[in-house]
């Protein structure tokens, strides 16, 4: 009778490791996936993920894609992550399963967002990653990304060229976990730390956001009334600090230098609002996003993984030469 | 035989475990390396990539360099057939050029050396004697790609250590040098839009290797 008792113990015992084994077989190996082959739609639908649409820049890379998607005979989507990893996740979720045949991606994390691109992945949806790095090189089939790093070299030799080499200075930063936000971090102060004259009284992150970048240069500018100059990882923040300047009384004493090359920013550029920005080219990239997802699905298959896109210094001098988000034709 | 069973169940749940384990613990790195293009799989090490490459590669890459003279007479000529004949470029990025030639010195500032190339009554050049900054180096060398490399903050990583072997193995000793000397160098410039006003040089260029003759 015991016997009976262990053998149906030892049953359920082996019944519960093999579903343990067959789950865990199913949830970590995409190998499994392959075996059978990614399953390919044959839709003509293409996804475009974008890390948010509160910020005029990415809904011109966002609608850029999607209309040249468009062009290529394409029915596209947007897909609004709203700077939130976990939005962006479910996006992923019903791409998959809904048979989009390519995503046109702009991530939030750079490194919380690889999963969703293996997962697409590992289900035949090929991504094309815009603007902003995931770091993986094995994941997305390509990426087209600004070359922050040099114009912010750039941007931080004209930075001492109108602040002089003493000052102070502060800075603020984008999203912490996006590598583009220390790409033209590093870049700016690979110039401006080789002058130690300059100081930087304050760093914070205003998340690439024009309303928390008020509220934090306003405190800044409590801590730090006698400040020369903010850098601001990219323009939506440049205007926040602007705005917390003019209220202050500061504008015409601080000098403002931001990111991107949005509307708004050349023209206050072109009025000495702003000392100067960087233009870097959203549409290039989605139009060069959407163009390689074409491909990809018509069976090329040689893309290099990442390909930098130039930026250009805008400053008083030479802003005539910009506009609507690239140069004049 | 009650014992018998027990011990059958435990040698039979030890063997299914020991051939198929619930999990496994890998190294970090065999999860976050690179595989597509053969980057790196563990630490990437900028100032030893940018040490071997300066020592190695860019002397017999400058043997193969354009000819300073003839890239300024075509960026004379026409500032964006230079650009494609001359130029090369990372991506959809900056183009570049990779010249080689020899001058004598004009004048000498804080920033730059200038040269009047030899053969030549009017074309200058400067050679960057200031700090250097930013990814002329790297990317106009051409010995260089970003798909080498884990990602792109190593990849600036490079650029600024390329830079820092500029600034500790060149510059200090073209700053010795006096009008009227002769200078042999081979360096990287980017490639203007325009070409500069009689008078002004007509390449900016980082110098990455100099001989002088006094």
């Amino acid at each position: 009778m015991k016997t009976l008792r262990y053998l149906r113990a030892f049953t359920r015992l082996g019944a519960v490791v093999c579903l343990l084994l067959v789950s865990c077989k199913r949830a970590d190996s995409p190998a499994s996936a392959d075996k059978s082959g990614p399953k390919v739609s044959d839709s003509r639908r293409v996804a475009v993920v974008v890390s948010t649409l509160n910020n005029p820049w990415f809904v011109v890379l966002a609608e850029t894609a999607r209309d040249r998607a468009k062009e290529l005979g394409y029915d596209a989507t947007i897909f609004d992550s709203q700077n939130d990893p976990a939005k962006e996740s479910a996006h992923f979720d019903n791409i998959i399963s809904s048979g989009y045949r390519a995503v046109l991606f702009n991530c939030t994390d750079a490194k919380g967002s690889i999963a969703n691109v293996r997962r697409a992945k590992a289900a035949g949806v090929p991504v094309f990653c815009m603007d902003r790095e995931i770091e993986a090189n094995d994941a997305a089939i390509s990426q087209i990304l600004s070359d922050n790093y040099s114009g912010c070299v750039a941007l931080g030799q004209y930075f001492v060229e109108q602040v002089g080499e003493t000052g102070k200075y502060a800075e603020l930063l984008g999203i912490v976990a996006d590598t583009n936000t220390w790409n033209r971090s590093k870049g700016f102060h690979s110039v401006v730390d080789r002058f130690p004259g300059l100081k930087m009284v304050a760093q914070q992150s205003a998340e690439f956001d024009r309303s928390k970048a008020l509220e934090v240069m306003e405190s800044i500018l409590q801590a730090n009334p006698d400040l020369d100059a903010v850098f601001c990882g990219n323009d939506a923040m440049a205007m926040g600090a602007y705005q917390a300047l003019l209220a202050a009384g500061k504008a015409s004493k601080v000098k403002v230098f931001g990111f991107d090359g949005a509307d708004d920013v050349v023209k206050a550029v072109a009025e000495g609002k702003i000392t100067a920005t960087v233009m870097q080219f959203p549409k290039v990239m989605a139009r060069t996003a959407a163009e390689n997802a074409d491909k990809y699905i018509k069976g090329v298959r040689e893309f290099p993984q990442r390909v930098p896109v130039a930026v250009e210094l805008v400053t008083r001098t030479n802003v005539s030469k910009f506009g609507d988000y690239g140069r004049k034709q | 035989m009650r014992r018998g069973a027990g011990v059958a169940c435990v040698v039979l749940l030890v063997a299914l475990l020991w051939f198929f384990p619930l999990f496994r613990v890998v190294p970090l790195n065999s999860t976050h390396g690179t595989t597509v293009t053969g980057a790196a799989t563990t630490t990437f090490d900028p100032a030893a990539v940018a040490a071997r490459l300066w020592s190695t590669e860019l002397p017999t890459a400058a043997q193969r360099a354009a000819d300073a003279a003839t890239v300024a007479a075509d960026i004379r000529a026409n500032p964006e057939v230079a650009r494609k004949k001359h130029g090369g470029s990372a991506g959809l990025g900056t183009a570049y050029y990779f010249v080689r030639g020899t001058g004598k010195v004009v004048s000498l500032d804080r920033n730059y050396l200038r040269l009047r190339l030899a053969g030549s009554s009017d074309t200058l050049v400067a050679l960057r004697v200031g700090p250097v900054f930013g990814n002329v180096v790297r990317d106009g060398c051409g010995l260089l790609d970003v798909n080498k490399v884990p990602g792109l903050q190593e990849y600036n990583a490079l650029a600024a250590e390329l830079n820092a072997l500029v600034e500790k193995n060149v510059q200090p000793h073209l700053r010795q040098a006096g009008v009227g000397a002769s200078v042999t160098f081979a360096g990287c410039s980017e490639a203007p839009e325009t070409a500069a006003a009689p008078g002004e040089p007509i390449l900016n260029i980082v110098p990455v290797l100099a001989e002088i003759q006094q």
